[in-house]
């Protein structure tokens, strides 16, 4: 009847629960660096008791500032320590625990669930990415089943959750798109994109990461880091920057 | 009475015309139906009566009921949320009323204050109780429902956003310590965890309800 009930016997102790690919269960033993809203239950150990301590405040903070080297992201991550099982879950997506043997991975960053205190954790070139590198276990959701394909390969910017090994993608443009940009005046054409001509590049040896689709969430990191470059920018520039917003923004209210 | 899964995010009931095959599902459930089935609003109060519908009114713990009877088949579904069913022999089934699905004729509704703490979104805040013999069909959204034992010495901390339900003598209190607040995104005004101890199941969903 109903659902085999589990307890800290039966849990298992670094695996997705039985018949279930949308939950995954963590032995606790360590410090666990974990993104906030993914634990959905624990069960301490022992009559202990699990900490969640924010990065700013941990009693961990020289191992935190060495692992943890993304001011961007530090507040949306925590540092679990004690003894228990941690049950995590993200959306109905699909998770999947990752290995590192002294490699790099790169992962879209609302897809990383927690990743352990071997692995060190940095901001990739690409916004709204982040990169694992070291040796230790992560966890990561992905829309539906994740699929492994090999380089050299384009993909939609939506479907990629990562990548391991091969270098940061290039962006690719359609050619037919390009050659029709560069026939008409310069500028003319913005926002005339389909989405789908903006493509990722991939070359050399490794592994891409691909989702089936993504719910996509606005990512306040990405607009952060925007606002971060535009002091580079001259008061012309702004000008013009100025102008590219008000014309997107008119276009979605037609759109 | 004849409940099955058609998948397992498909509940059909079969109703042989007997008054004790009647079932309430949540309004707007019904996906498809063969047969000569009746759907009645149950009321204010999903059929718990006036005092029920008074709580429900105030404590916003609503639970839009129809009632379900007839001869015939029907399928039940909410936004492809994986169906639970359970068996109640006169124990308490304590659950989210966005999380029950069906109830069989005969089981008894009620709305009950649990605590009061952080009343940012009212989860876990109040909940409805079933009581009764019979049948009880829960939706777990995001993936198939987890259920979860507590007995003495294995306490259970949940985050009231992925709770559905409990069943069985357990306690439910609230945490609100300054390291689980941490543990919340920012868009979710939560600031609280429940915590169960006693003996019995605690059922959660892999989705995080926004």
């Amino acid at each position: 009847m109903g659902v085999e009930a589990l307890d800290p016997a039966t849990l298992p102790e670094h695996d997705n629960l039985p018949g279930n690919a949308y939950a995954y269960c963590v032995r606790l033993t360590g410090p666990l660096f974990v993104q906030t809203g993914r634990m959905i239950a624990y069960y301490p150990a022992g009559g202990g008791t699990i900490r969640f301590e924010p990065l700013t405040a941990t009693s961990l903070g020289s191992m935190v500032a060495e692992r943890f080297s993304s001011p961007l992201y530090s507040r949306d991550w925590v540092v679990a320590n004690g003894q228990g099982h941690v049950i995590l879950g993200d959306r109905g997506y699909d998770i999947n625990s990752y290995d590192l043997d002294d490699g790099n991975l790169t992962v879209r960053a609302s897809n990383l669930l927690a990743f352990d205190a071997g692995l060190e954790l940095k901001e990739s070139i690409i916004p709204g990415f982040l990169t694992l590198l070291g040796t230790g276990k992560f966890l990561a959701s992905s829309s539906g089943p994740v699929i492994f394909v090999e380089p050299p390969v384009r993909v939609d910017p939506e479907a990629l959750v990562g990548w391991a090994d091969c270098p940061a993608p290039a962006q690719h443009f359609d050619a037919g798109w390009m050659g029709h940009f560069l026939g008409a005046a310069r500028g003319a054409l913005f926002g005339t994109r389909s989405g789908e001509e903006r493509q990722y590049d991939f070359t050399g040896a490794g592994t891409v990461l691909l989702q089936s689709s993504e719910r996509v969430l606005e990512d306040p990191h990405v607009l952060q880091r925007l606002e971060g470059e535009v002091r580079q920018l001259g008061t012309g520039q702004l000008q013009r920057l100025g102008s590219v917003v008000q014309q997107e923004i008119a276009q979605r209210q037609q759109g | 009475m004849s409940w099955r899964l058609g998948t397992p995010r498909v509940l059909v009931v079969d109703l042989d015309g007997s008054a004790a095959s009647a079932v309430r599902a949540r309004t707007g459930s019904m996906v498809a139906y063969e047969g000569e089935v009746t759907f009645k609003h149950a009321g204010s109060g999903g059929g718990g009566g006036l005092r029920a519908a008074f709580k429900q009114r105030l404590t916003g713990e609503s639970l839009p009921l129809v009632e379900v009877s007839g001869r015939g088949s029907v399928h039940f579904a909410v936004d492809a949320g994986n169906v639970l069913l359970l068996d109640l022999a006169g124990q308490v089934l304590k659950a989210e009323s966005e999380s029950l699905l069906c109830l069989s004729e005969g089981l008894r509704t009620d709305v009950v204050f649990s605590g009061l703490q952080g009343a940012s979104s009212g989860q876990g805040l109040f909940t409805t109780s079933v009581t009764g013999h019979g049948r009880v069909a829960l939706i777990s959204m995001g993936g198939p429902p987890i259920a979860l034992r507590v007995a003495p010495g294995t306490p259970l901390v949940v985050d009231p956003d992925a709770y559905v339900g409990a069943l069985g003598d357990v306690r439910q209190s609230f945490v609100t310590d300054v390291s689980w607040r941490n543990l919340l995104g920012e868009s979710s005004g939560e600031a609280f965890s429940l915590r169960f101890e006693g003996q019995g199941t605690v059922f959660i969903q892999p989705e995080e309800r926004r």
